[in-house]
């Protein structure tokens, strides 16, 4: 088992390594360079090839890569191009304001998601079974800058219950914490939470249609004792994956969210980075995000790995 | 020299002259959320030009604001923001950054609705004979926020730091027409010029020439003599000012505190204005006029102004390089229906040149042209062009390019001429598209002065001279209004440069965009200055709410 959980680890690194390559080139490709939008309506071409020069953008992609990597590995990020200030500052502060969303998020969405696919599961085909799908159905259908417009307008313009923007993230209680931050975690949460219960209620409903649940179920064992003692524990794996897939795509989702909302955090802070070319920055960000996604799928596979006996036994 | 009018940019009637009770038309249609274009429109009926009835009506707002009322906290939600906004303003590149720099600092100058300087920091500001060399005479008493009185040296650090190559300042090429800047007695700054220069007061009423301590290289903090005190500032995040007690202004500014961020989503601004939660947006998307007018709670503010968005025909090169293809090009510029449709009303009739109608360097001899068929096929023919294609170039990057190039295309096609749109993604488009193919969309942001605008992009030897219309008369004349101090032959210069653009130029000029930001009908006080958003970015000092 542990070299199975070993050889996900090295996978997991190797494909970071790819990232790192693929996030330089990425930015390389971007048209345009910082110098220019730094020196705007005085960007004459010597100019920018005087500031090029200074923020050492003009020597070769490969030396900057490497700089970039040993950098990042010593845990210097270097400093932002547009504002000179120091990125790990700059993250810092970001970072855990997108944490504060996400684990809000992930703390409202996980445990109610897999409550509602439970009990949909359990009574396929009834009036709850009926709503959940088709209510879940429907969030999955809707873009988050759609549904976020639109909690916006019901809430924000009509009702005037919550503010449509959360740009603060100084809370004077946990009053206004939630005040500024529900319309953006409910939100995400509408459109996670439609995702992963459709999954969980699938999942459920597969293995309650495999034999040996029809073994029980003529043994006359009672359908809760069912679900719970031999269903739930052999959809552990699947709904781990479900989850860390999901919280995955919470990473992606809050990208838009924060853009919407103007909250101050990491995905704001790359989009700005990507309008002033400010290239350390957007490499930096999208690291954090690609690592944040790496680290998910792995821990989907080792909870798969950790809750399938086959897999814990073969590496014994 | 405090009388501005010297300039030439400012013989019109004003609000104090006109008739008490036209006056008060004015000041209860303002009261009772009239807009501003319906009020134009009763003073053009009354027989005052557009021109005239702008400048009128921002008179009538400074009247308004006679009786304004203290306290409260305003807040305003900007439309760009990001971890690169900085309180340097030598640094600004953002209108954002602009409206910073009016929140804690002063110029020299202030512009005023008919963008001509009025007096500030300087009390006031007197040329030589040929306006080579300015005096500026300091206001006595004025303060920085932590105490320290303005000083001649203050001022001198702060105009000859943008001429330091290692300060990277954004003004630097506008800064290089300033040979030396000395201090002349206690409170007086003598400012030495290359070459002659009218318009230097208004040029030190932009934002990039805010007064700073002497010696100040530290940005992170804000230490003006503006008219809120620094309290918070974080980049990409918000701007906080508490009102400075000691301002120079008695019982300015009225308001406790000041709360300045950026929300880039068109449609996240206009809810977060319609939702109350803050007072005020910079650049209402199109989309939200209706919903902004049809709110008795929120007032629409439409500042006409010298911003637009042009077809570029490149005279250095085939096919544009033809006169008579680029005349025909311009009498088939459907410049009513980009107005009425592209700009819903707000904007102005472009007539390929430079100079808005509101400007009063207009030259309103030229014939406003208009879509011709006739002269179009006539110089189409004389060309020689033919039925071949001709590509377009137009890109969201260049705003409203896009509808634009539409619009030619179906108007050219009644004339015979075969427009192919090359729609070209935004990010690279200045880089890759703009002044490189023959026939493409360009877009400029309004310039306090026409001056300004001219030597950055009309000039021969200018780096962005799109067009790449090279005429010596042109370079002459525009070198010649620089220095002209005499009004009615101020006026003769501009007229003469807008004649060369429309007969020969390369821009094809739709029409010009009014700065459209909404706010709540309790603010007050902002008056429209045609630089920029919000009385040209300017609104700290003014603004006030009603309770």
């Amino acid at each position: 088992m542990l070299t199975l959980i070993l050889q996900r680890l090295g996978v997991g690194l190797l494909t970071l390594w790819l990232v790192t390559i693929l996030v330089f080139i990425g930015t390389e490709l971007l048209p345009g360079d910082v110098a220019e939008a730094v020196l705007g309506q005085s960007a004459t071409p010597e100019a920018v090839a005087a500031l090029r020069t200074e923020m050492g953008l003009d020597r070769p992609a490969i030396v900057r890569y490497f700089e970039w990597i040993s950098g990042m590995l010593t845990g210097d990020l270097g400093a932002s191009l547009a504002s000179g200030a120091q990125i790990s500052g700059l993250i810092a502060e970001r970072f855990s304001n997108t944490l504060l969303l996400a684990g809000l998020t992930a703390f409202l969405v996980v445990p109610s998601a897999i409550l509602l696919g439970l009990v949909a599961a359990m009574y396929p085909e009834s009036i709850f079974d009926r709503i959940v799908s088709v209510a879940t159905m429907f969030l999955v259908a809707v873009p988050e800058f759609l549904l976020g417009t639109l909690l916006v307008l019901v809430f924000a313009v009509q009702l005037r219950w919550l503010p449509a923007i959360s740009y603060t993230t100084e809370f004077r209680s946990f009053g206004h914490l939630i005040e500024t931050l529900a319309l953006p975690v409910l939100t995400l949460s509408l459109v996670l939470l439609a995702q992963m219960a459709r999954m969980t209620r699938s999942t459920i409903l597969n293995i309650l249609n495999s034999s040996y649940i029809e073994m029980a179920v003529l043994k006359g064992v009672r359908r809760h004792r069912i679900v719970f003692r031999h269903a739930l524990v052999n959809a552990m794996s699947p709904i781990a994956n479900v989850i860390a897939l999901n919280l995955a795509y919470l990473v992606s989702g809050v990208v838009i969210v924060e853009t919407i909302f103007a909250y101050p955090g990491l995905a704001k802070l790359i989009v700005d980075g990507v309008s002033s070319r400010d290239f350390p920055v957007i490499q930096a960000c999208a690291m954090i995000f690609c690592t944040a996604y790496i680290l998910f799928i792995l821990v989907a596979d080792v909870a798969a790995i950790l809750s399938n006996p086959r897999l814990r036994r073969k590496a014994h | 020299m405090n009388d501005h009018r010297k300039t030439g940019l400012n013989n019109q009637p004003r609000f104090q002259d006109l008739r008490a009770r036209d006056r008060d038309i004015i000041i209860e249609g303002l009261k009772h959320g009239a807009s501003r274009r319906d009020l134009l429109k009763w003073l053009g009926a009354a027989g005052i030009v557009a021109a005239a009835g702008a400048g009128i009506l921002a008179d009538a707002g400074i009247a308004l604001a006679q009786t304004p009322k203290r306290g409260g906290k305003m807040r305003v939600a900007g439309h760009s923001s990001s971890a690169a906004d900085t309180l340097d303003p030598a640094k600004q590149t953002l209108s954002t950054d602009y409206i910073r720099g009016y929140i804690y600092f002063n110029g020299l100058t202030r512009l005023d609705g008919n963008t001509a300087a009025q007096p500030e920091l300087a009390e006031s500001f007197e040329p030589n004979s040929d306006a080579t060399e300015w005096v500026f005479r300091l206001r006595p008493g004025v303060e920085f926020h932590d105490g320290k009185s303005l000083t001649a040296q203050d001022v001198v650090y702060s105009l000859m730091r943008h001429k330091d190559p290692a300060v990277g300042s954004a003004a630097k090429a506008l800064s290089d027409q300033i040979e030396s800047v000395s201090a002349d007695g206690p409170g007086m700054v003598r400012v030495k010029l290359r070459e002659a220069y009218a318009d230097l007061p208004i040029m030190l009423g932009t934002s990039h020439f805010m007064i700073l301590q002497d010696g100040t290289t530290d940005f992170s903090t804000a230490i003006g003599t503006g008219p809120f005190r620094m309290t918070e500032f974080s980049p990409g995040v918000r701007s906080i000012g508490t009102r400075f007690e000691n301002y120079f202004k008695e019982g300015r500014p009225y308001l406790d505190e000041l709360e300045f961020f950026g929300i880039q989503d068109g449609v996240a601004r206009v809810n977060a204005l319609v939702s109350g939660d803050v007072e005020a947006i910079t650049n209402l998307p199109p989309g939200a006029i209706e919903e902004v007018k049809s709110r008795p709670e929120l007032v629409l503010l439409a500042t006409p102004s010298a911003t637009f968005s042009e077809m570029i025909m490149m005279c250095d090169r085939a096919p544009t390089d033809n006169a008579d293809l680029r005349l025909a090009i311009k009498h088939l510029l459907d410049r009513e229906r980009y107005v009425k449709s592209v700009l819903k009303g707000y904007g102005q009739l472009g007539n390929d040149h430079v100079v808005p109608p509101n400007d009063p360097l207009y030259n309103a001899d030229l014939p406003q042209r208009t879509v011709d068929l006739d002269k179009a096929k006539f110089h189409l023919a004389k060309s020689g062009f033919g039925a071949g294609r001709l590509e377009l170039h137009i890109s969201e990057a260049a705003i409203g390019t896009v509808p634009m190039g539409q619009i030619l295309q179906q108007t050219a096609a009644q004339a015979g001429l075969n427009i192919e749109l090359r729609r070209e993604p935004a990010d690279g488009y200045w880089s890759n598209i703009w002044i490189k193919r023959p026939f493409h969309g360009g877009q400029w942001n309004a310039r306090p002065t026409i001056d300004i605008q001219l030597s950055l992009g009309w000039i021969s030897e200018a780096d962005w001279n799109a067009a790449q219309f090279k005429d010596a008369t042109l370079d002459q004349l525009i070198v010649q209004g620089r220095s002209e101090l005499d009004p009615a032959k101020r006026k003769q210069i501009y007229n003469d440069i807008q004649k060369i653009l429309y007969d020969q130029g390369g821009n094809g000029v739709f029409g010009f965009q009014d700065f459209l930001d909404g706010h709540s009908a309790r603010v007050k006080g902002i008056t429209p200055v045609p630089i920029g958003n919000l009385g040209g970015f300017a609104f700290p000092d003014t603004a006030w709410l009603e309770s």
